[in-house]
């Protein structure tokens, strides 16, 4: 077993717990161990934070890194936004001595220290990582495969871009998202400008949520003309972003999709013959049901 | 070559003096982006590929390639108090593709940060803060998700803040640090 600190986020724990639970139960199938990190806070959100001050989003950051330190273990997590703050101040503090004095300051007034001695992970990309999992273990934990479906992969910003501070290689059309549906036994489908934005990040949802849905309306456009069947991510926010999106879209701009979004841990529950009910699939906005008719 | 002249004295002299004016520009303004950012923006040749990269641009009078030429010439004013500095999604594309190696996104983050020390930030971005100084979490628990929760086989509260709320100190303190909490709280009472 692989054991991880398991870095929650927000919007996953408090708005689509299936995230949650089926990333708990889908890794222990792939010889994965996710340990509460207790005490961890929000990322914090890299738009609102990093944006007012850059200062506070790595110290706050930090600390999150700083609880797994203290378990020395590795974090892994689920949400691309998440990956922004945890993996990219971790990396930054390890690499520039100036922010990490000065981030270590701080942190001396709760007792803490930034050692720089673990790593983070998505969990995404420890299922296709050979070494941790590999694609053909996760074939091999797939009981109900989601034969007869296309699905549109999202593989969002923040965990491959930019492209030089990550180590994901090419960010213009990657495939290894594509590679992990396909090993669930449904069928990826490309789809025009596939690396476009959700449109939620930076405060823009919050700020002008017509400019960020417009944004949201277009990859909706573009997914359909693929015919796909379903929407998955690994980030909750995206997903908050399509799934609740299409619900405003519809309000807002009168268009509707009706394309359920799903995370990418809940296609491998499913997959691994999780229940939708084990997944509190009724907590998303658009309607699931029509996609686990073709699947289960 | 004389200049053209248009019987305006003060914009004769101007245009006589081919140099760059700093009359509207303020360098130190490109200096505390180029270290804010730790990217090379003052390597910025204007070639656009940056807009023609973005999602915003589509959809708006948002042109990072002029946030770009702003930051190079210290247009302060002109950048922090334009409305569409707060448009980009961060979304990296723009740095990705950049010819020069330059990461415009990062350009937009330190303008933010600077227009942020003169109070000009968006309510949405405070009130995340003050969420977050509350709870931990910029999105917090609610009982509908608490009775999902529980019925998934997991605790209502996630093993985080929500859980252990004993935690919240050490985040209020790092927020204090800063100040943040209380100009946040100064800004959003003013508006
Ligand atoms: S792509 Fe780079 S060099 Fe070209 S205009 Fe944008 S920032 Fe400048
Ligand atoms: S990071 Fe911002 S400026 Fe760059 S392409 Fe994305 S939205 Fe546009």
């Amino acid at each position: 077993m692989h054991e991880y600190a398991f870095f929650l986020g927000c919007i996953a724990p408090n708005r689509y717990p299936g995230c949650e639970a089926s990333a708990i139960k889908t890794s222990e199938k792939v010889g994965i161990k996710l340990l509460p990190l207790k005490g961890a806070s929000c990322c914090p959100a890299p738009g609102a934070f990093g944006s007012i001050d850059l200062n506070v989003w790595y110290a706050m950051a930090a600390r999150n890194v700083v609880l797994a330190e203290e378990m020395k273990k590795d974090i892994a997590l689920i949400c691309n936004g998440c990956y922004k703050s945890i993996y990219e101040v971790n990396h930054i503090l390890k690499h520039n001595d100036e922010l990490r004095d000065g981030v270590n300051e701080v942190l001396a007034e709760i007792d803490m220290q930034f050692k720089g001695s673990i790593d983070v992970w998505h969990l995404a990309e420890l299922y296709y990582d050979e070494k941790i999992c590999g694609l053909k273990k996760i074939r091999d934990s797939v009981t109900t495969p989601l034969n007869g479906v296309k699905i549109a992969a999202h593989y969002g910003c923040h965990l491959m871009k930019p492209q030089k501070e990550r180590h994901f290689g090419d960010t213009e059309n990657p495939m290894w998202f594509e590679e992990l549906i396909e090993a669930l036994g449904a069928e990826p489908v490309q789809y025009r400008n596939k690396m476009q934005c959700c449109g939620a990040g930076g405060g823009v949802r919050g700020y002008d949520i017509v400019h960020a849905l417009d944004i949201t309306n277009e990859k909706m456009i573009n997914v359909r003309e693929a015919g796909a069947d379903a929407i998955t991510e690994v980030c909750p926010f995206c997903q908050l972003q399509f799934d609740r999106g299409q619900i405003e879209i519809k309000e807002k701009f009168g268009d509707v999709y009706n394309i359920p979004v799903l995370h990418y841990n809940e296609l491998l529950g499913l997959a691994q013959g999780m229940s939708p009910q084990d997944l509190a699939l009724d907590l998303h906005a658009i309607d699931c049901t029509p996609f686990l008719k073709k699947v289960l | 070559m004389a200049a053209k002249t248009y019987n305006i004295p003060e914009l004769d002299t101007k245009l006589a003096d081919r140099r760059y004016h700093l009359t509207d520009a303020n360098p130190e303004f490109t200096q505390k982006i180029l270290k804010t950012s730790r990217t090379i923006a003052n390597m910025c040749y204007q070639c656009g590929t940056c807009t023609g990269s973005c999602p915003s641009a589509p959809r708006s009078s948002y042109r990072i390639r002029l946030f770009m030429r702003r930051c190079v010439l210290g247009l302060e004013d002109e950048a922090l108090t334009d409305p569409d500095l707060w448009l980009c999604t961060t979304c990296y594309s723009c740095t990705d593709r950049c010819p020069r190696d330059i990461a415009p996104t990062d350009v937009i983050m330190a303008m933010r940060n600077l227009a942020f020390l003169r109070d000009i930030v968006p309510k949405n971005f405070l009130q995340t803060c003050q969420l977050i100084y509350n709870s931990g979490h910029g999105v917090p628990n609610n009982d509908v998700n608490r009775a999902a929760r529980t019925k998934l086989g997991l605790p209502a509260d996630p093993p985080t803040t929500h859980s252990y709320p004993e935690f919240i100190k050490g985040i209020q303190k790092i927020i204090d640090h800063y100040g943040l909490k209380e100009n946040a709280d100064r800004i959003l009472k003013g508006d």
